[in-house]
């Protein structure tokens, strides 16, 4: 029961961070990116494959996977976003990318292979640790440092007030002087970067698996949704709350029905309070 | 050189063509064989190695002039583990390619949807699935097995469980994939006629983070022997590694999978590898002596140069089922003085006692499945060398 | 028209090997399938990418009905169209009302339920080991009897949609694709057009999913996998979104390919996603409309410029000045 406990929290601190991500790119954008999950398991996969196939020092993997998710997140800029946003169809960045990380998927599997590899350990610490093991704190550490430090971004620098003054409408902002299109491009590599660090971290429980993105894309939508769009707090929330019910009713049910009881709660959240946990309700469709 | 010699070369051209044409009117059509690989796509590690033994087959067979001077001609079709691919290509091998037999697929979930397909064309077929349910020969009277079936790698676990490790506490752990749940059922069906009913059961998505509630459980519940039935390596690791952070001492009996060689990375110790148990080969597995059984040893030093030079990664079993098939086919065309659908049936079903490298065969009229057996056994997990396996101790 | 309709159904003679009529089959059982999701999907901009579980339970009630029960396989075939139906409202209800990626996501989820709950209802699926799928009976039990099937089905379904996209709703139905807030605004009954658009390609996914069961003869949950979502949704947008032509060319196109050039297949949802990317980067219309568009680019309709002159003595006399 405990250890269905820290594995609910841990793995739900991933889904957390994903929501992170999630909101550092809408908040420029107004775009929920099919890649934010690609970019967490991107993380994982250059992580393993700098100090397993290259023996790197664990600093210059991390390095290397952080810089590898910013690399991503900027091509989800400029590929994905930056064209489309000019058109007015709404469907259009969905379509562009999930096209992305489709090809971004298919991209790892054919070079990395499709079977779940190692990722090795980070810290030096003995195996026999149990429930107090690096691979259940440390995604919970990752996600809570971020959630800090984005908090701290948009106090008390004046990029992280651009960025809130993007979300409030990036039209003023512009108008006000706003270099829109550069601000934009900064949030998706610092989502990027957060998402691969996120993976990173958590890559001792995931393992570097290539089909992981999707899942990850999913679950931390879920966790976003039902925390509320835009509010960090809520992601948090939403991810923990998502992580501990998966893993409790996968404790008493088996892991039989997981996705349809992680959907239900979503569905649930959504009818009663539309608008998710800590989410601001929007009021202007037009 | 003026027209005459134009002219005389013309002619010899020309008497070159004709000589040409003549050999080849001469020269026997040759033996077209479809073989269907998943060589990408979730499951591929099988198949390549599998295709690795099916060209080397071919190769040697074709250098040594074909099957009664016919060559073999090997037409590869890339199924990615989809069934609708598979049964696309089944048609194209039947309708468009013409061919006289089909190896594989390699899939059990491919080829129940290939093998209603191939007896309706009337091909012969082997398979190399393991699912029960893919051979009968009254509906599917061209398909033979050359690989064991479910059963045959859940009992000799069981009773390796039961009567050797004399445990009677099974906790069964299965993966929620297709072949995940059909063998975790077949399991559970085994037992109870053994008498033996499990003591926890649970079915958990491949790629689960974490086991250590399921160990937990299984614990809790009194099990004094876990028993995984996946093939996905990443599930079984997890599985030893929240064994050994828990520093629980209950054997682990169960799927080949057990024993692959990418376990061993994905592993927190190695020694957490120890105490388990994996059903194997005799083909593959040491003998005393620390020598290989002799037909696959001399299998393997032919093949070496192909497979690379220095120590084998994959499982040597593999590669010979892959060859064995070639040759399986290469017994029934000449045993059968053609490729006769009806005079292969009669040949196969005839068969007794083919020894292969991978198995010994045997076919019937009423018995499509030809691995023996005693051709299986079980082997020690973590004693992986160069392509085999070391026997698990006997008592 | 009528050379591509003579030739549809002429194919059966046309084609040399029963594996060309079978490509074509699967082609027809796919575009049931597209002709419905293209008028939630191109005219009402519902993006849904989870289909494949809607075609997954058609096929499996037609597998029980048909196959377990010995019901005639005509009235399963219209049991797995009204049961697609019915979950695709049940899918309907609660989702149209989330904005575009929710709307997406729960698609995908849906899609992994059905495919999860196959899985644990074992006694009734098949489990893991899938069903066999039986025929139909006689004059339909041949390739070229199944394919005339296919096509007369295909045939009413292409019916049906060319004439909502035509005649009944479709110019409202783009209009919700491109507005929503403006279609509301001129008088579009919003939800209940998106509902029974989305209930109609349930319907189309049912059908499609119990010939495509009878087609394969053998289901298994691994038949339905994501990827096969994803595909339906690429044929639509690659063919053109708002026209039903250019997504059938889609669904011939995709099917064929791969087929016929293995290295595409290694590639496999790389080569989708690319299309995918190109295509909206470049054509958000679609390469059915790309010679339209290529046409106006280069051969642009002048437009005649009409000097306006006023008439201004006429106009004086109406506004019942004197003249000067």
């Amino acid at each position: 029961m405990l250890a269905a406990l820290v594995t609910g929290i841990a793995t739900g601190a991933v889904y957390a961070a994903v929501a992170l991500a999630y909101n550092l790119m809408f908040s420029t954008s107004k775009v929920l990116s099919v890649t934010t999950g690609h970019l967490c398991m991107l993380g994982g996969v250059l992580g393993a494959w700098a100090m397993g196939n290259a023996h790197l020092p664990m600093p210059v993997a991390l390095a290397l996977a952080v810089a590898g998710g910013g690399l991503a997140g900027w091509i989800t800029d400029v590929v994905a976003i930056r064209r489309v946003l000019a058109r007015s169809d709404e469907h259009l960045w969905l379509l562009s990318t999930l096209a992305l990380a489709t090809m971004l998927q298919q991209a790892v599997g054919l070079w990395w292979g499709t079977e779940p590899k190692p990722f090795p350990r980070l810290l030096a610490q003995d195996f026999g640790a149990g429930l107090g093991d690096q691979k259940y704190w440390l995604p919970v550490v990752v996600a809570a440092a971020a959630a800090l430090g984005l908090e701290l971004f948009y106090r008390r620098t004046l990029y992280g007030k651009l960025f809130l003054a993007m979300s409030e409408d990036a039209f003023a902002a512009r108008a006000r002087g706003i270099p829109t299109d550069r601000i934009r491009s900064l949030s998706y590599v610092m989502a990027g970067m957060l998402g691969a660090l996120a993976g990173f971290a958590a890559g001792q429980l995931t393992f570097a698996f290539f089909a992981l993105g999707l899942t990850l894309t999913l679950n931390g939508f879920i966790a976003l949704a039902v925390g509320g769009l835009g509010s960090n707090r809520g992601a948090l929330a939403g991810g923990l709350a998502l992580g501990l019910v998966n893993s409790l009713a996968t404790y008493g049910l088996g892991g039989e029905y997981q996705q349809t009881i992680s959907v239900g709660l979503l569905l649930l959240v959504l009818l009663l309070r539309p608008q998710g946990l800590f989410g601001v309700r929007a009021l202007r469709p037009v | 050189m003026g027209n005459g010699g134009r002219f005389a070369r013309a002619a010899g051209i020309a008497f070159g063509l004709i000589v040409l044409a003549s050999a080849a009117q001469a020269a026997p059509p040759p033996l077209r064989i479809g073989w269907l690989s998943s060589l990408t796509g979730a499951l591929s590690s099988a198949a390549i190695a599998q295709n690795q033994g099916v060209q080397f087959a071919v190769d040697e067979i074709n250098a040594a002039g074909g099957i009664a001077g016919r060559k073999i001609e090997l037409l590869t079709y890339d199924t990615a583990g989809d069934p609708t691919k598979a049964v696309n290509f089944a048609k194209k091998l039947v309708f468009e390619d013409k061919v006289q037999f089909v190896i594989g697929p390699v899939n059990s979930g491919e080829s129940l949807a290939t093998v209603p397909i191939l007896a309706k064309a009337g091909i012969p077929n082997l398979v190399i699935g393991a699912l029960d349910e893919l051979i009968d020969p009254h509906r599917y009277p061209l398909a033979f097995r050359a690989i064991n079936t479910n059963r045959q790698w859940i009992s000799p676990a069981n009773d390796y469980a039961l009567k050797v490790l004399k445990r009677s506490k099974v906790a069964l752990i299965g993966d929620t994939s297709g072949y995940g749940t059909a063998s975790t059922k077949a399991a559970a069906e085994l037992l109870e006629k053994a008498g033996v009913k499990p003591v926890y059961s649970v079915l958990v998505d491949p790629n689960k983070t974490d086991l250590t509630d399921e160990m937990g459980k299984a614990r809790a519940a009194g099990a004094d022997v876990v028993m995984p039935w996946s093939a996905a390596t990443g599930l079984l690791a997890r599985v030893l590694n929240a064994r050994g952070e828990a520093g629980w001492k209950v054997p682990v009996v169960g799927h080949p999978a057990l024993m692959a060689p990418p376990i061993r990375k994905l592993l927190n110790k190695p020694e957490y590898w120890e105490n388990a148990f994996a059903v194997g080969y005799v083909s593959t597995t040491y003998t005393a002596d620390g020598k290989l059984p002799e037909r696959t040893q001399a299998l393997l030093s032919r093949i070496r140069q192909k497979l690379g030079t220095g120590e084998l990664d994959l499982m040597f079993w593999w590669v010979a089922l892959g060859y064995d098939t070639v040759h399986i086919v290469e017994h029934a065309v000449k045993a059968a003085g053609g490729t006769e659908p009806a005079a292969i049936q009669k040949v196969l079903e005839a068969t007794h006692e083919l020894k292969g490298v991978f198995a010994t065969y045997s076919w019937s009229p009423t018995q499509h499945n030809g691995f023996p057996d005693h051709n299986t056994l079980m082997n020690l997990a973590n004693t992986f060398h160069d392509g085999s396996f070391q026997a698990a101790p006997q008592q | 028209m009528l050379a591509g309709a003579l030739f549809l159904i002429g194919l059966p003679l046309l084609a040399q090997d029963e594996y060309q009529l079978h490509l074509a089959c699967l082609i027809g059982c796919y575009w049931i399938l597209i002709a419905g999701l293209n008028l939630a999907v191109g005219y009402t901009g519902q993006l849904s990418i989870g289909h494949v579980g809607l075609l997954a339970i058609g096929a499996y009630v037609f597998a029980i009905l048909a196959g377990r029960n010995g019901v005639n396989p005509y009235l399963a075939l219209g049991a797995a169209g009204g049961m697609g139906g019915l979950c695709g409202l049940l899918l309907g209800l609660p989702s149209l009302r989330l904005p575009g990626f929710y709307f997406a996501m729960s698609t995908l989820a849906f899609a992994l339920i059905v495919s999860e709950l196959i899985l644990a209802q074992g006694g009734l699926t098949g489990g893991g080991v899938g069903l066999a799928v039986p025929g139909f009976p006689k004059p339909v039990d041949t390739p070229a009897g199944f394919y005339c099937l296919v096509l007369a089905v295909s045939a009413v379904v292409s019916l049906l949609a060319w004439n909502v996209a035509r005649h009944m709703w479709g110019r409202a139905l783009i209009a919700v694709r491109d507005s929503a807030v403006a279609a509301a605004a001129v008088g579009v009954p919003l939800f209940r057009l998106k509902l029974t658009v989305f209930v109609f390609s349930g319907v189309t996914a049912g059908l499609a999913g119990a010939l495509f069961a009878s087609l394969q003869s053998y289901i298994t949950p691994d038949t339905f996998v994501f990827d096969l979502g994803l595909f339906f949704f690429v044929c639509i947008i690659i063919g053109g979104r708002g026209s039903i032509l250019g997504p059938f060319l889609g669904t011939v196109v995709l099917t064929v390919l791969p087929e016929a050039v293995a290295p595409l297949a290694r590639l496999g949802n790389f080569f989708y996603g690319l299309l995918l990317l190109m295509v909206v980067l470049l054509l958000p219309e679609g390469i059915g409309r790309l010679v339209s568009v290529l046409r106006e680019r280069f051969w642009p309709v002048r437009l005649e410029s009409v000097a306006v002159a006023p008439d201004l003595p006429r106009l004086a006399r109406a506004l019942g000045h004197k003249q000067p």
